[in-house]
């Protein structure tokens, strides 16, 4: 059905393997391995509507067999009820026909074989129309063998005398209906005799009916047997020759037969029946037949399903496999991005922190967990002379390429100003002139602190940027600096300075809000959890910063963060 | 400030209305960050390109706001003489007071 099966369009989990493989290395390896997997996926294409299609027959023919079996079975025992039926009907007749002879016989050893009242007592029953055609009276023991009294048409007995005399004589059972039948001549009959039990001299009562000439006998359409096809034979014989009367043309009777022996006087009958159609209703007999067909259309249906099924699975399993290549990919090309970003933001920041005696620093800059952007934020130690450091840090809005190269721009600025004036509010504002001279879309937040070691000093001022956290043995608090408002917002901006003593051993920590910033809350909650966090730890200062940069940026953190630290030593 | 969650889009709502006499006021309600900023930034230029002498962003339903988003108001703040915040929740307000930006952006409740 699928003959594009080159390219992996074969299914099964092997079409996964041939994905995959479609990246190895050698192409004749790759190459062999697809037309291998192509072999294993077109079966495994067609296993399951193979499947369906052999469950699917097997169930039908299970189903259609067994309707089969119940519809014969059925049929069977509903043909052997009608043959005992129609045995029954047979054998009713017997009375009706040997009563009158019976009397006839009585009557006429009672009259010494008087023909008179013999022919007035049976001229009612012979006749056209009536029950007998021919009835004669015969003494039985005349070896002559002829009637001495006839009614109706001569009997056919009375033409073969030695028959007679067998017939009447020696084989005739007294008290007892006796049946023979002229079957093979051209007026084929069938004759009853009775003789009165107890007279070795009675006298023999025969009557004879013709059968029909060719014996054949329809009934009627509304009998109660129409639906059968029947043979009567004389005797327990089933042979063509011995048949009285039957429906068909042709004997014996074919296909399903059942067959009952009649007691009939002193001999029997032998009834064979078979049904002309289906005895139990045309349904039931259609019903094997309805089930097959039903089955084999649902079961090509069932197959089509499965087939479709099976092509979809397959393209959705070609389509994952291409998914996860391509997610493979992504993922590679954004941990390449992400680590070019992550060099990039290094290359921007400084390397070496200036080394004062009594003063130990350091920094740490965390990227965000995800993205693969620059970020603006920077940080900067600038030593002014032997006893005084400038600290620096800031944080341009905005993201990516264009706020790492502002914050670039922003932090050699920064620096060249330094070399001028390293009051920490002449920074800001020479910062402040130097972005408002020009257009610009961005705004950044900048803290400079001027530490004197000596004094155990911090002069801060502060663009927007968030209060360094100063931490004192157990305690610990936010710089009081009040901030003005950011780099790059109002023209002509000028800065507060504020001044403040640490004591010694202090540890100074400034950051930027990527460290206590989080959706949904307060900054404060953020702030108060940066202090109780760094009040814990007394530490070196680089061991400080490791820890809150481990504890305060989690996985799903979306900001990068700056810090950095300084500890007075003695 | 250097927001980088770009897959993380923020819901927010804009309204703009004028009062009676005719100051512009600028409903921002829900998350306010770099995805959306863009948002408040197109209603903010067509409002400014009217010269209006005030205009006020009322921020009570305005839960979050990020660097972007401050940048916005100071964008307007630059172009309009009188930029007013009217009732700026909690997270809004310190963050607008730490930042120094209390004299730019005059906060009312």
């Amino acid at each position: 059905m699928d003959l594009d099966t080159r390219n992996g369009s074969s299914g099964g989990t092997s079409n996964m393997t041939a994905v995959h493989e479609d990246s190895g290395p050698a192409p004749e390896a790759g190459a062999s391995v697809e037309l291998g997997s192509t072999l294993a996926g077109s079966l495994g294409r067609w296993r399951p509507p193979s499947i369906a299609l052999v469950a699917g027959l097997l169930l039908t023919a299970a189903l259609a067999l067994t309707a089969l079996a119940v519809y014969n079975r059925n049929e069977r025992r509903v043909l052997n009820l009608r043959v005992r039926e129609l045995s029954l009907v047979v054998q009713s007749t017997a009375p009706s026909i040997q009563t009158p002879l019976a009397s006839a016989a009585a009557l006429a050893d009672a009259t010494g074989g008087s023909p008179q009242h013999f022919r007035s007592f049976m001229a009612p029953y012979v006749g056209r129309g009536r029950q007998f055609t021919s009835v004669s009276l015969w003494p039985v023991s005349t070896p002559r063998g002829r009637p001495t009294a006839v009614l109706g048409t001569a009997p056919q007995l009375a033409s073969t005398p030695a028959r007679a005399a067998q017939f009447l004589g020696r084989a005739n059972r007294p008290g007892v209906m006796n049946v023979t039948g002229f079957l093979s001549s051209a007026h084929p009959s069938i004759g009853f005799a009775y003789r009165v039990p107890g007279h070795t001299r009675g006298f023999a009562v025969y009557a004879e009916n013709p059968l029909p000439a060719n014996r054949r006998s329809t009934l009627e359409r509304n009998s109660a047997f129409s639906d059968l096809k029947y043979a009567l034979y004389l005797g327990h014989s089933r042979r063509t020759s011995d048949v009285l009367v039957t429906s068909e043309k042709r004997l014996p009777l074919t296909g399903r037969q059942a067959t009952s022996v009649v007691p009939f006087g002193a001999g029997a009958f032998t009834v064979v029946v078979a049904p002309r159609g289906s005895l139990g209703g045309t349904f039931f007999k259609d019903l094997p037949w309805i089930i097959a067909i039903a089955g084999v259309l649902v079961t090509l249906a069932a197959v089509l399903m499965t087939d479709r099924l099976a092509r979809r699975r397959q393209q959705a399993e070609r389509l994952a496999g291409v998914l996860d290549r391509v997610a493979a990919e992504n993922r590679r090309m954004y941990t390449e991005q992400r680590s070019i970003s992550q060099s990039l933001q290094h290359a921007l920041l400084p390397e070496i922190m200036p080394e004062l005696n009594g003063l130990r620093v350091n920094a740490r800059y965390v990227p965000a967990a995800t993205g693969v952007d620059v970020g603006g934020d920077w940080y900067d130690l600038v030593a002014v002379d032997d006893r005084r450091v400038l600290l620096v840090i800031g944080d341009v809005s905005g993201h990516g390429l264009r706020a790492a190269t502002t914050m670039a721009l922003l932090r050699h600025a920064t620096l060249a100003y330094v070399t001028q004036d390293c009051s920490p509010a002449t920074v800001l504002a020479k910062l402040s002139d130097f972005v408002n001279s020009g257009p610009h879309d961005y705004f950044a937040t900048v803290l400079c602190a001027l530490i004197d070691v000596d004094r155990h000093q911090l002069t801060m001022a502060s663009a927007g940027h968030l209060a360094p956290l100063v931490l004192n043995g157990g305690g610990g608090e936010f710089a009081r600096v009040q901030p003005d408002a950011p780099i790059g917002v109002t023209p002509g901006s000028r800065y507060h300075e504020a001044t403040v003593s640490v004591p010694p051993e202090a540890v100074v920590v400034a950051f930027t809000d990527g460290l206590v910033e989080r959706r949904g809350e307060v900054i404060d909650v953020g702030l108060d959890r940066l202090r109780s966090l760094a009040m814990r730890h007394k530490l070196p200062v680089d061991d400080l910063l490791t820890e809150l940069a481990r504890d305060l940026t989690s996985e799903d953190h979306y900001d990068d963060a700056a810090m950095v630290g300084i500890q007075w030593q003695n | 400030m250097a927001e980088l969650d770009r897959d993380h889009t923020a819901e927010v709502e804009i309204d703009t209305r004028y009062d009676p006499a005719g100051v512009p006021i600028v409903t921002v309600a829900g998350e306010l960050d770099v995805s959306n900023a863009a948002t408040l930034q197109a209603t903010v230029a067509s409002i400014v390109a009217k010269r209006p002498e005030r205009l006020i962003f009322s921020l009570g339903d305005l839960h979050y706001m990020d660097s972007a988003g401050i940048a916005v108001l100071l964008g307007a703040a630059d172009k309009v003489n009188a930029v007013h915040l009217r009732d700026p929740s909690p997270v809004v307000r310190r963050v607008i007071e730490l930042t120094g930006l209390a004299g730019v952006l005059s906060i009312e409740s």
